[in-house]
């Protein structure tokens, strides 16, 4: 819960303090860094790996692709090696890689002398019944949340992750959850989201995936430090990262699946 | 056993001491009892009484008001002083042991009124404890604050090496420490959270305060169980003599105080309370979505004293208080502390002062959750059962011993969630631990010579975390390795710790001095907490047999001068702090209703060192104080900034802080302070990169940033109504950052909403400007 946000939040409407202001605050540039990401679904491929470089703080959000690289991915189950096609923009497209739940693949990433690896097991598909909403009331306002609702199995752990997209604009937030604490139930759970609200008659989609243990501790982490509300960890880091040799971004095979509502 | 044979050996080289400095057995009779307040019988505590006359011969008030003194049959003069007081003079005729209770006279006029003193008159000088620092509530009423609520926790943060939590904050890290480091005792009960409403308020409600001492290093042995300080917060004992009443409203809180004697002269009970009206303005809003939230707090204190006679006296002490929180009907939190201590003084003979100590304190969270399906209470406890003894032997003039035993039985429940049966959560419990803190203290305090003080002693602490439980070990990327099933009582693991405490002063002169200072203190019981603010749910856990006692050793020097007369007060004090088994967490930790929070955490070590400048003018019409720190604070664990040290959060490099009281008259007293210290230690970002098409920020070493520098100046006025026979009344009036500094609380990067091409650093500010008025009477 987040309680210290809340909080700020009573403590600003009842006092009538707390302001912001955008600021500026010199910050040293990190080297380049290299960013791997690469998404396997349950569904038809062709699938595809990005690789990009990160930037310094200060410059516009353009992330430069690399190319050049040697892409291969291996279907565990299979045995099959697919050697991606280099789109020369930083894209690699799979030409021969089928995605099936419960295979494990594994990609590996030559770039000069560096070499990449990373595996991940598409889960077992969870299948999303509907999505509701929830309003909040206090303190001033009341805010619309949407809720997916779906049965978490009993045997094993889950892992689940959610993107929303209002009216077409796909939100930065991810969501994910894991049914730690609640394993076999049936789950509806509250999305927060950033400060876009939904309103009456709003379409809101959601993209239901499911993850791996190693994928949910990546975007959990990321989740912590990329809060839209500045709920944030005491100590940022980067997310921890299922590829090898340091580099950022994450490789996740997972089922995926879409439903769209409209709130009234 | 090894413990044994310490004591023992300990036990024996206090003996042979005092042996060697008793005098020879000339006919020597003891004076006792009691110094209080004439008007209320409120006991002073730390009042220094002396024979005239006779250098050495004197002794200090203990926490109960109690003081024994020794000389030669004769005839004497004894001299009574206290801050604030009149001194009183009395004629002994000593030819046998004689009890002498003593009543002060408070200063009719406030204008010779000090903000802080010392323990005595030039104590500052000769007592051996660094970095000690007392605080009555009558000196601290002048000092504005937030909102006008005084508050002893953000006035002692205005004193070197005590740095403040935050913005508005009640909580505070003393020499490097971090805030779980501080003891806090509310009549020698632990209180878990001392904080209201995330820290902006804290919860010791200053009209039922009597004394607040605060060390910064060199605890006394009496002392234990906390890394960084000790702050003795001390409840009123109630007016023996007559009823009354006095309280005072506020623009957050009002507050009343009820007093009197059980039975005149023999025994006085008082009640204050304390609560919050935001939440009624809430209510008469017509807005739906601000009239059904819910926000207050309050708190009660009671203290009922009861002498039975000459040589017995009880004390019985409660605290209650509460902060209750709804958000719509979808959210809600209340939490807070209860403590209740029972006591027991006993003269047993002239000699030999006993307390007997039984402590209640307990610490509670519940959250209710009612959103779509989800119906959810979640609660924590923290209980301790605690059993002290402590004496105090008055050898003789030049030597005094105090040594006692401490039994805590804490009981801590992390976390019970219960769930309806449609919720998406299962219920849970997680495994109550229990845990068995013990103590056996003994020091000497010891004028060697005029010129020489010690005070030297040791602590055996004893921690146990007891069954009944399954524990595990685990690996180190967090899966469990083995588990063991415990039945009850029995010991999982035990932390046996000497604590040794060393102190001198040599005076150079009758008005200077130096001071040098060891102490070793050792804290099993750990706050975990990794977001940015204070939080009522965060987590204390107990050692282990994963977590073992942090530890911290402390070297201390200082040089005290006293200027004109005592007028002016100098010191400068430097510190060096080792510290061991400091916690961090891994990334990505959960540490919210995790049965395996102990596989979440990672061990390393810390050290602080600095230089705390303090010069203070304790009289006159104008009075007040400058304190300069200048301190490093750092940790380090294997994994964080590759194995190198690291700046602590808490690490700030300068720290001012100015506090001026005038009073031209009787009727008017101005007051201003201003606080200036280098922002806290970050790690902002170096640098960005894209993931599934959003901005995600890149971060390299751990706090290799600051915030911005804070300050502040604060201004407060109040002017005394007209005295009435029976009625007494004033206003207060207070502005807190009185030229609108727009203080950075926190910083957080995103994208420009405006234009998704850029990033942005956003600055939260809490409070600008904040005018408030109290109005305050007494009847």
């Amino acid at each position: 819960m987040k309680i210290v946000q809340v909080f700020i939040l009573a403590v600003s409407v009842l006092f009538l303090v707390s302001c912001t202001k955008v600021v500026d605050i010199k910050l040293n540039n990190a080297l380049p860094q290299l960013v791997i990401q690469g998404n396997i679904t349950n569904e038809p491929g062709p699938y595809i790996v990005t690789i990009s470089s990160s930037i310094p703080y200060n410059v516009s959000n353009v992330f430069p692709g690399i190319a050049n690289a040697i892409v291969k991915i291996t279907d565990d189950s299979t045995g099959n090696i697919d050697v991606l096609t280099d789109e020369l923009n930083g894209n690699y497209t799979t030409n021969t890689t089928v995605g099936k739940i419960g295979h494990t693949y594994h990609l590996q990433v030559t770039l000069g002398v560096q070499i990449f690896n990373a595996t991940s097991t598409m889960p077992k598909y969870v299948p999303l019944d509907s999505i509701t909403f929830f309003t909040n009331t206090g303190f001033g306002g009341s805010t619309t949340n949407p809720l997916p609702n779906f049965q978490d199995p009993a045997e094993g752990s889950n892992y689940y992750y959610f993107k929303q997209t209002i009216n077409k604009r796909v939100l930065p937030t991810n969501f994910v959850v894991d049914d730690r604490l609640s394993n076999g139930r049936y789950i509806s759970i509250q999305l927060f989201n950033d400060s876009s609200y939904i309103k009456k008659f709003d379409t809101v989609q959601l993209e239901m995936r499911c993850i791996d243990k190693n994928v949910f501790n990546y975007f959990n982490q990321l989740a912590q430090l990329n809060d839209p509300n500045g709920n944030q960890s005491a100590n940022p880091t980067n997310p921890e990262s299922n590829i090898t040799n340091g580099a950022l971004g994450y490789f996740s095979a997972h089922t995926r699946q879409i439903k769209k509502t409209v709130f009234k | 056993m090894e413990l044994k044979k310490l004591l023992k050996q300990t036990a024996l080289i206090f003996t042979v001491l005092i042996s060697l400095t008793s005098h020879a057995q000339i006919k020597k009779y003891s004076i006792n009892g009691t110094v209080r307040d004439k008007q209320t019988g409120e006991t002073l505590i730390g009042a220094n009484v002396i024979l005239k006359g006779q250098t050495g011969l004197g002794a200090i008030s203990n926490a109960y008001g109690f003081y024994s003194v020794y000389a030669v049959e004769g005839a004497y003069q004894l001299i009574v002083s206290f801050s604030g007081y009149s001194a009183d003079t009395i004629d002994i005729a000593l030819n046998k042991n004689l009890e002498v209770n003593i009543g002060l006279q408070k200063y009719k006029t406030k204008l010779q009124e000090v903000v802080i003193t010392s323990r005595k008159k030039l104590n500052n000088i000769a007592n051996p404890i660094i970095g000690v620092q007392k605080i009555s509530i009558d000196e601290i009423k002048n000092v504005p604050v937030l909102f006008g609520e005084k508050d002893i926790l953000k006035t002692i943060q205005l004193l070197p090496g005590i740095k403040s939590a935050g913005e508005g904050n009640s909580g505070f890290y003393v020499r490097g420490g971090s805030a779980d480091q501080n003891l806090i005792l509310l009549d020698e009960a632990t209180v878990y959270n001392a904080s209201h409403l995330l820290g902006f308020f804290s919860t010791f409600n200053s009209d039922a305060i009597k004394d607040v001492t605060v060390y910064k290093g060199g605890m006394p042995a009496e002392y234990g169980g906390r890394l960084s300080s000790v702050l003795d917060v001390k409840m009123n004992d109630g007016n023996n003599k007559k009823f009354g009443v006095s309280g005072g409203v506020g623009l957050i809180a009002s507050r009343l105080n009820i007093e009197g004697p059980i039975v005149k002269e023999k025994g006085s009970f008082t009640v204050s309370g304390r609560r919050t009206y935001g939440d009624v303005f809430l209510k008469l809003s017509k807005d739906s979505t601000l009239n059904n939230n819910t926000l207050y707090f309050y708190d009660v204190n009671a203290k009922a004293n009861y002498k039975i006679n000459s040589k017995n006296r009880v004390y019985l002490s409660a605290y209650t208080g509460r902060d209750n929180f709804g958000f719509g009907g979808n959210f809600g939190i209340d939490y807070g502390n209860l403590t209740s201590t029972l006591r027991w003084n006993h003269v047993f003979n002239n000699r030999l002062f006993s307390n007997t100590s039984f402590i209640y304190s307990d610490y509670s969270y519940r959250i209710k959750i009612k959103i779509a399906n989800n119906d959810l209470l979640i609660t924590s406890k923290i209980r301790d059962l605690n059993f002290r003894q402590d004496f105090q032997y008055y050898a003789n003039a030049n030597n005094r011993l105090n040594f006692g035993v401490n039994i805590t039985r804490h009981n801590i429940i992390p976390g019970v969630v219960t769930a309806s049966a449609l919720s998406s959560f299962n219920n849970l419990e997680l495994q109550r631990k229990i845990s068995l803190e013990s103590a056996a203290y003994i020091s000497h305090e010891w004028s060697a010579s005029k010129k020489l003080n010690i005070t030297y002693g040791i602590r055996v602490s004893m921690f146990t975390a007891l069954g009944p439980g399954t524990f595990y070990s685990y690996k180190p990327n967090g899966d469990v390795k083995d588990s063991i099933v415990a039945r009850t009582n029995k010991a999982v693991a035990t932390y046996i710790n000497p604590e040794p405490r060393f102190a001198v002063s040599y005076l150079l002169s009758k008005n200077n001095s130096l001071k040098f200072s060891y102490t070793r203190n050792v804290q099993n019981l750990h706050l975990l907490s990794n977001s940015t603010g204070a939080n009522p749910t965060d987590l204390w856990i107990g050692s282990s047999n994963n977590v073992q006692s942090r530890i911290a050793d402390q070297l201390a020097i200082g040089y005290y001068q006293n200027l004109g007369n005592n007028m002016y007060e100098l010191s400068v004090e430097g510190y060096y702090k080792d510290l061991q088994n400091e916690i961090d967490y891994k990334n990505g930790a959960e540490l919210r209703a995790n049965e395996n929070v102990e596989s979440q955490l990672i061990f390393g070590k810390g050290r602080a060192y600095g230089i705390e400048f303090f010069v203070k003018k304790k009289f006159g019409k104008f009075n007040g104080w400058v304190g300069y720190t200048l301190s490093k604070a750092e940790r380090k664990f294997d994994g964080i900034n590759g194995g190198n040290y690291f700046n602590a959060s808490q690490d700030r490099t300068h720290e001012i802080s100015v506090v001026g009281i005038y009073q031209p008259n009787k009727k008017w007293t101005f007051s201003a302070t201003f606080v200036y210290y280098t922002g806290n230690a970050v790690s902002f970002p170096s640098g960005k990169y894209n993931v599934d098409g959003n901005t995600v920020f890149l971060y390299s070493n751990r706090n290799e940033y600051r915030m911005p520098a804070y300050h502040r100046l604060d201004l407060a006025a109040t002017v005394q109504g007209k005295k009435r026979e029976k009625f007494e009344c004033n206003w207060s009036f207070s502005i807190y950052n009185a030229y609108n500094r727009e203080n950075a609380y926190s910083i957080a990067f995103q994208d420009d909403p405006a234009d998704a091409s850029k990033t942005q650093a956003v600055q939260t500010t809490l409070f600008k400007i904040v005018p408030s008025v109290t109005y305050n009477f007494k009847f």
